[in-house]
């Protein structure tokens, strides 16, 4: 079976969106919606469990059949090759070194043959999401149809060979869909930007009671008396720990807090082990530093440790869209982070957080916010609004019904 | 008053028309043949897409010169051109072009933005989107208006008017009404660049005191079980509003 079916455990998904973004939010979706009576959307991608777009799709689906858009997800199938080949593709993308051979390309496009012939796509509308099914289009495409490729990843520094083994599938879309203004390649065909969201119903943004915070951090045995400064993120150089700790300990001289750098646990990434090995190595004997290695679903851990937080920090030399600064935002914390990648669209400098260029910089932001609480109020209440107009599913649920809108309308 | 007036909100579409400033002359060069969804996207969307934040929402073209370029003067020049926002595309481009032609060409190209800090120009594709609420009159128009999405006040007060101007807009509609006041007190609400609900709150606000002499003038001539009945439906309505205010604050009641 290629259809997956959306449990549901009988709670309405729109609901649970009303009562935590409110209604405002939620009118111009239903209303959009309304636009696409009588339409049909499949949504198509490679996996239906792990990653954040299955994540994002089991959402995404639910709720488009709640507002009355009929909608399914087809995963397209596959074998131990061709995850090799797409693992590859996926890679070289965001600029690995790597190749495909000639024989790598034809089984690609011979697996994305036999999808399109096995794969239910008799919606109207088809949104494929990723490089995996970008070549279905070529054997499936129907004249009444409208199909968009939506690219989930950075392709700023893309292997030229590979992105021109893919493009001209990419060009067969009546339109294509690019996280960030810095991740779109050239393309004759229309690129709109839809910036990734996060869930405010998951484990790792829902609200917390106090009881359950305490229940997931008191394991951790983490200073309760002083302020936590938190980055959460994979351990890797270019989110820079050894960066934030240098800037805690400039700020630590002037105001008393701890520091904990939380990240995943890198078993399947030697340079990942290295990293946290440097960073234990750089803390080694102090007691006013935390370094956690927490395991991949740890999400209510992480969600319990932001709300804790007095100053949540991202100060990465270089970023994707880095969606936990939206998490952190979302729960009121006030966010010193780095001006780069998709971090600017988030924190807007000295109104929803701080923005930083160095560790000197980081580390006087970080005194800043220990000083005052007003400000960190004030920043916090405006980030919360602004994720909420900007960064959760319904907003990107709604750009992409927009999308499909625009493209009717126009007979594209 | 004429046909009832349908209002509209809209969903903006973002796309990149494939030009990037690095530095104040490539950023002349690109408002100068930049089209007029662009101009509007940067300089007056922000207006929209901040709603949120209470302060003065900054226009993308100023944003980018102070916080990457940093070049605080021309910055100020440029916010100062948006704010008074030229009344069409043409004279907003030219205000924009005169401040970047103010600065000695030697250093509009000197004063650039660090490497990947380039001003990427984007461009504007609204779609329309009904909202199934029509306005019969002044007193239905502005029960909607303290009602409706921020979008939809955007787009009938400041979108339309800007980027279609022949096209008869909301404001054409009040006027043609009669109500020649309030045409005039819409088509200054949000024009001088405020925030989307300050803007709002303040044209309620004037509505609201408006009629408040016309309301105690009625009111004095009516007899006594209806001044009774009229004191207890505006009693309900306020208590309506605090209420829709309180619960539309803050729907997530977290900590």
């Amino acid at each position: 079976m290629t259809l997956v079916t959306i449990r549901s455990d009988g709670s309405s998904l729109l609901e649970g969106y009303r009562r935590t973004v409110g209604q405002r939010t939620l009118t111009v979706l239903e209303r959009v919606a309304r636009r696409l009576k009588g339409h049909r959307i499949v949504m198509v991608n490679s996996t239906s469990t792990g990653g954040g777009v299955a994540e994002i799709l089991h959402r995404l689906v639910a709720l488009l059949n709640e507002l009355g858009v009929p909608t399914t997800w087809e995963v397209m199938p596959g074998d131990a090759r061709f995850y090799g080949i797409t693992k590859t593709i996926h890679n070289t993308l965001h600029g690995w070194p790597g190749s495909l051979s000639p024989e790598d390309r034809d089984y690609f496009h011979e697996m994305n043959r036999r999808a399109a012939e096995r794969l239910a796509l008799d919606g109207d509308l088809v949104l494929i999401h990723d490089p995996q099914p970008a070549a279905i289009v070529a054997h499936r495409r129907r004249p009444h149809q409208h199909w968009v490729w939506r690219c989930h990843i950075d392709l700023s520094r893309a292997n030229p060979e590979v992105w021109e083994f893919l493009a001209p599938e990419v060009t067969r879309y009546d339109a294509a869909v690019f996280s960030h203004v810095a991740f779109v390649p050239p393309l004759p065909i229309p690129a709109y930007l839809v910036p990734p969201s996060i869930d405010p119903l998951s484990d790792k943004n829902r609200e917390l009671s106090e009881e359950e915070e305490d229940a997931l951090l008191d394991p951790l045995d983490l200073p309760s008396r002083k302020p936590w400064i938190t980055q959460v993120s994979r351990f890797d150089r270019i989110k820079d720990p050894s960066g934030v700790v240098d800037a805690f300990l400039l700020a630590r001289k002037r105001e008393d807090a701890h520091l904990v750098l939380a990240g995943g646990t890198a078993d399947d990434d030697p340079e990942g082990a290295e990293v946290l090995n440097e960073v234990q190595t750089k803390v080694a004997g102090r007691s006013d530093v935390s370094v956690l290695s927490l395991p991949p679903d740890a999400h209510l851990t992480i969600n319990a440790m932001q709300r804790r937080s007095t100053v949540v920090l991202q100060k990465s030399l270089r970023e994707g869209f880095a969606l936990t600064v939206s998490e952190a935002l979302w729960k009121r914390r006030a966010v010193v982070a780095s001006a780069v990648g998709g971090i600017p669209l988030q924190v807007l400098h000295e109104r929803t957080g701080l923005l930083v260029r160095s560790i000197e910089g980081c580390a006087f932001q970080i005194t800043r916010l220990l000083r005052s609480a007003e400000l960190r109020r004030r920043l916090g209440q405006a980030g919360r609004e602004h994720v909420r107009e900007h960064f959760l599913h319904p907003r990107e649920a709604c750009d992409y019904l927009a999308v499909f809108a625009r493209l009717i309308e126009r007979g594209i | 008053m004429p046909e009832p007036f349908e209002l509209h909100g809209v969903v903006h579409l973002v796309r990149p028309i494939g030009y990037r400033a690095h530095d104040l002359e490539s950023l002349r060069v690109g408002i100068a043949g930049a089209s007029a969804q662009t101009l509007f996207y940067h300089a007056y969307q922000p207006q929209l897409r901040y709603s949120a934040v209470t302060d003065l929402p900054p226009d993308d073209f100023s944003a980018w010169v102070n916080g990457v370029v940093q070049d605080r003067e021309t910055a100020e020049r440029l916010s100062f051109a948006v704010q008074h926002r030229a009344g069409s595309c043409a004279e907003l481009r030219d205000a924009l072009v005169q401040v970047l032609l103010s600065v000695p060409e030697k250093a509009r190209l000197q004063r650039a933005a660090p490497d990947e800090g380039d001003f990427v120009f984007l461009e504007m594709d609204s779609v329309a989107v009904e909202t199934g609420r029509y306005a019969s009159d002044s007193v239905e128009l502005m029960q909607h208006l303290a009602e409706v999405e921020p979008v939809v006040i955007f787009y009938h007060l400041v979108e339309q008017p800007w980027l279609d101007p022949e096209r008869p807009s909301l404001i054409h509609w009040v006027e043609k009404g009669g109500d020649r006041r309030l045409a005039e007190w819409l088509r200054l609400s949000l024009m001088s660049g405020l925030p989307l609900e300050e803007g709002r709150r303040r044209l309620m606000r004037r509505w609201r005191q408006s009629r408040l002499g016309r309301s105690v003038a009625e009111a004095t001539a009516s007899p006594e079980h209806e001044r009774r009945e009229a004191g207890r439906r505006a009693v309900a309505g306020l208590v309506r509003r605090i209420t829709q205010s309180e619960q539309s604050d803050d729907p997530g009641h977290d900590s």
